[in-house]
């Protein structure tokens, strides 16, 4: 069924309509005041977020609301330092988000390793494996601050800036370069990303390079994760 | 009845020769002992004395010597004492043999031990990889494992070259510190 | 993940199924994966999966100088941080041989003691929402709140402290403090009232942990079991009091304890802790304004300080248990070894996996959080 849907020509039209913009406006508008949020707990960070939440600080008030599923899932929540192992599954996380999704880095360890720079189990920086809207620095930040920042990100969204998931389809190569570096070059997720960047009509020059190359070598059909017990 | 049987075992630690004995203050006992005695004295410890808490087992690297030290950290609720019993295992046969059929809740500290340093246990439940289960580098508690060597070698920094600092580093300054004259980074080697 | 991309697996016919809890999933205390094989839904077997939170703590205090370190250590604990600071410093003053002004011995107390009142609410308001009781997860977070303001009255931090130093703690209290200490506590006294009403009276509560995850005293004494979970099958052991620490001697307080070893008597072990939290605080803050002197021994220049070598085995009780470090020092500017024993390596890992067989798979995470299981202590 797929390849029947490839073969149908995606025409770009001009969009005419006086009413576009201001449609658009107003999409952003609502987008950014409905933020349903999927916060992997990866670090020191997560001990923050529930006060956010809850009573005192209630962020519930701007529309953030905490979403189990990364399927439905607007925005991601990287909180603290990332573990080479938990990275793993922060990508795979982020690769099922559906799009238009955004990244927040929270604690200083998503910018640059914070305190555990000689940390020989944790990744440094997060913006090398998926593109960063917003970082809130801070060890750890106090719940103001990542309300502070949740409304700079919506800001972002209202005004359109929030873009940096495009980054992820113009710029695979680099992203999956850093991955391989890291992971080794049989790494892969489930997710196929050059399709979803065809889908999106995203694809530049840079989304196909030496990285992907490699991963076609290395692709095999997906099968269920084996358990040992 | 608790200061007797204190009592009591000081005397019978301090008659055995293989041993040496060490009361550090009223609740710590150091007890050195041949690698080979171990398990028939926390047997002892266990069976007659009433050190029924495995509180933990620490491995220390001592590279210059060539060898590990194990200590078994054990409690005990009656008489209020915590032994630890030392023993050293050498660098290049790495294996030791379990306590589990003594103390069953051993088994989280010889597999942490297994992939930290890579001393294999015998008779241990389960020797997979827990922690590091994504790792294939040595084990990393080593001492010559180098973390920074290898951080610097899969990792790259954060650029931050705002203008205020590029300013500064055209007449000479700056905050940028190379790694090598940074003077706490690393252990000093004389 | 596109179903064209899937090939199933031929596998024999079973009724057998593996499903992954974790590490991202709501009903998993921090990032923590638990992996069980269930039959209907009744769990056959289960693995604790860990290593997401792994930092490499103690490869990371044997680069770092012995005053570089005391920031790192309450981020072992992240709910629960000031044991980890204050055994630290017990270590490096046992290997000093360093005498603790007395004054900042009842500061340390009172600090462990507001920690540990601020750590089981945490625990009530995780165990609540297991059960689909969220409103003790509100209340619990506003309330522990006002401790953590507290906190950062008095040392400009509200989760990760670093009040306490080798030698004694960092600056004396704020004017005023002590006061504000005691109404807090009184208002959080009159509020466990409403505590009860809401979880402990409640039957939805009850009957829904009543006989869940049950333990009995030899497994929890060969399991290594600590703490409030151990004193929940009837074990009246307790650090403070067995192997006292700081001014717990001079102290007067009662191990509660309950019988039947259960989800419930786990969760009513720490309620009736609670109170015998608010008697040490009021006792620290009745004996602390006569007790003058300095909060800190001088201790040598912190950049060139050589710990003369020895080693040292401390233990201190923390919200969940039994906490130990084992620090070994050859005489240099850095430790040459710390060893971090926490009560959740048991808890999170063989007594789980323990209590998961034959458990329901709707019991789980709440056995999980009935243990105050903490990842980070696992990890390291």
């Amino acid at each position: 069924m797929m390849k029947n849907l490839e073969n149908i020509p995606v025409e770009q039209r001009r969009r005419t309509n006086p009413l576009a913009h201001v449609f658009d406006e107003f999409m952003a508008f609502c987008q950014s005041r409905s933020l349903f949020m999927l916060h992997y707990c990866t670090g020191c960070g997560a001990v923050e977020l529930p006060p956010v939440m809850t009573s005192r600080f209630d962020g519930e008030r701007l529309g953030i609301s905490p979403m189990v599923s990364p399927r439905q899932a607007d925005v991601l929540l990287v909180t603290g330092y990332v573990s080479v192992k938990t990275l793993k599954r922060v990508i795979l996380t982020y690769e099922q988000m559906p799009a238009p999704k955004y990244v927040v880095g929270i604690c200083s360890c998503t910018v640059n390793g914070g305190m555990y720079w000689q940390s020989y189990a944790t990744a440094k920086k997060l913006s090398d494996y998926m593109p960063v809207d917003i970082y809130i620095a801070g060890c750890m930040p106090r719940p103001e601050a990542v309300i502070s920042g949740m409304r700079d990100l919506m800001e972002k969204i209202r005004t359109g800036k929030a873009d940096s998931w495009k980054d992820y389809f113009r710029n695979y190569d680099h992203y999956l370069g850093q991955q391989q570096r890291l992971f080794g070059p049989k790494w892969q997720t489930p997710t196929d990303i050059i399709g979803e960047a065809e889908h999106y009509g995203l694809i530049t020059k840079n989304t196909r390079g030496e990285h992907t190359r490699l991963l076609e070598e290395h692709q095999k059909r997906l099968e269920p994760l084996e358990m040992r017990l | 009845m608790s200061k007797e049987l204190a009592r009591w075992m000081d005397d019978l630690l301090q008659e055995i020769d293989t041993l040496k004995f060490e009361r550090k203050n009223e609740r710590r006992v150091r007890v050195d002992v041949d690698s080979k005695s171990v398990h028939s004295l926390l047997e002892l410890l266990r069976g007659r004395a009433s050190f029924v808490h495995l509180s933990a087992i620490s491995c220390v690297d001592w590279i210059d010597e060539g060898q590990f030290e194990l200590v078994y950290h054990i409690w005990s609720y009656e008489m209020n004492t915590l032994v630890s019993v030392h023993t050293r295992i050498s660098r290049d046969s790495c294996s030791y043999i379990s306590v589990y059929d003594i103390f069953p809740n051993c088994a989280f500290y010889e597999r942490d031990i297994h992939e930290m340093y890579g001393m294999y246990f015998e008779g241990s439940p389960c020797m997979d990889k827990f922690i590091l289960t994504e790792w294939d580098g040595p084990p990393p508690m080593r001492k010559d494992f180098d973390s920074e060597a290898w951080v610097n070698e899969h990792f790259d920094w954060q650029d931050y070259h705002p203008d205020w600092l590029q300013e500064l580093e055209t007449q000479g300054g700056g905050i940028a510190i190379h790694p090598e004259e940074q003077r706490f980074s690393r252990r000093n080697k004389e | 993940m596109r179903p064209e991309n899937y090939e199933a697996k031929r596998q024999p016919p079973s009724n057998e199924f593996e499903l992954n809890f974790g590490p991202n999933h709501p009903g998993i205390e921090g990032n923590y994966a638990f992996r069980v094989k269930v039959s209907g839904d009744i769990v056959l077997e289960g693995k604790a999966d860990a290593g997401y939170l792994h930092r490499g703590f103690e490869k990371l205090m044997e680069n770092r100088l012995w005053i570089q370190n005391i920031a790192i250590t309450p981020r072992i604990c992240v709910p629960d941080p000031v044991p980890m600071e204050v055994i630290y410093c017990l270590s490096v003053e046992d290997l000093c041989g360093q005498e603790v002004p007395a004054r900042a011995q009842w500061l340390r107390v009172l600090q462990m003691e507001m920690s540990r009142f601020a750590a089981y609410l945490f625990y009530f308001g995780g165990l609540g929402s297991t059960n689909g009781m969220y409103t003790p997860h509100y209340w619990g977070m506003a309330d522990r709140d006002l401790i953590l303001d507290l906190f950062e009255e008095l040392c400009g931090g509200r989760v990760y402290h670093i009040y306490n130093i080798p030698g004694g703690v960092r600056r004396d209290i704020p004017d005023g403090w002590l006061e504000r200490v005691s109404s807090t506590f009184d208002y959080l006294e009159s509020r466990l009232k409403d505590y009860d009403d809401l979880v402990f009276r409640n039957q939805v509560f009850i009957r829904r942990t009543r006989g869940i995850g049950v333990l009995n005293q030899q497994e929890a004494l060969e399991l290594g079991v600590t703490g409030p979970n151990l004193r929940a099958c009837g074990l009246p052991f307790d650090v403070r009091r067995d192997d006292p620490y700081l001014v717990y001697d001079q102290l007067d307080f009662d191990l509660p304890t309950e019988d039947a070893g259960d989800n419930l008597a786990r969760a009513l072990v720490r309620r009736a802790d609670l109170f015998e939290i608010l008697r040490i605080i009021r006792q620290v803050i009745k004996a602390l304004p006569d007790i003058d002197g300095p909060i800190r021994a001088p201790i040598p220049n912190p950049l060139a300080w050589n710990v003369p070598a020895g080693e040292t085995y401390q233990r201190v009780e923390s919200s969940k248990g039994e906490l130990a470090w084992y620090v070994v020092s050859d005489g240099g500017d850095k430790p040459y070894r710390a060893h971090v024993r926490g009560p959740s390596q048991t808890h999170a890992v063989q007594v789980l996996e323990h209590l998961a067989k034959g458990a329901r798979l709707e019991d789980i995470a709440q056995i999980m959080f009935s243990l105050d299981a903490c990842p980070p202590e696992v990890d390291r």
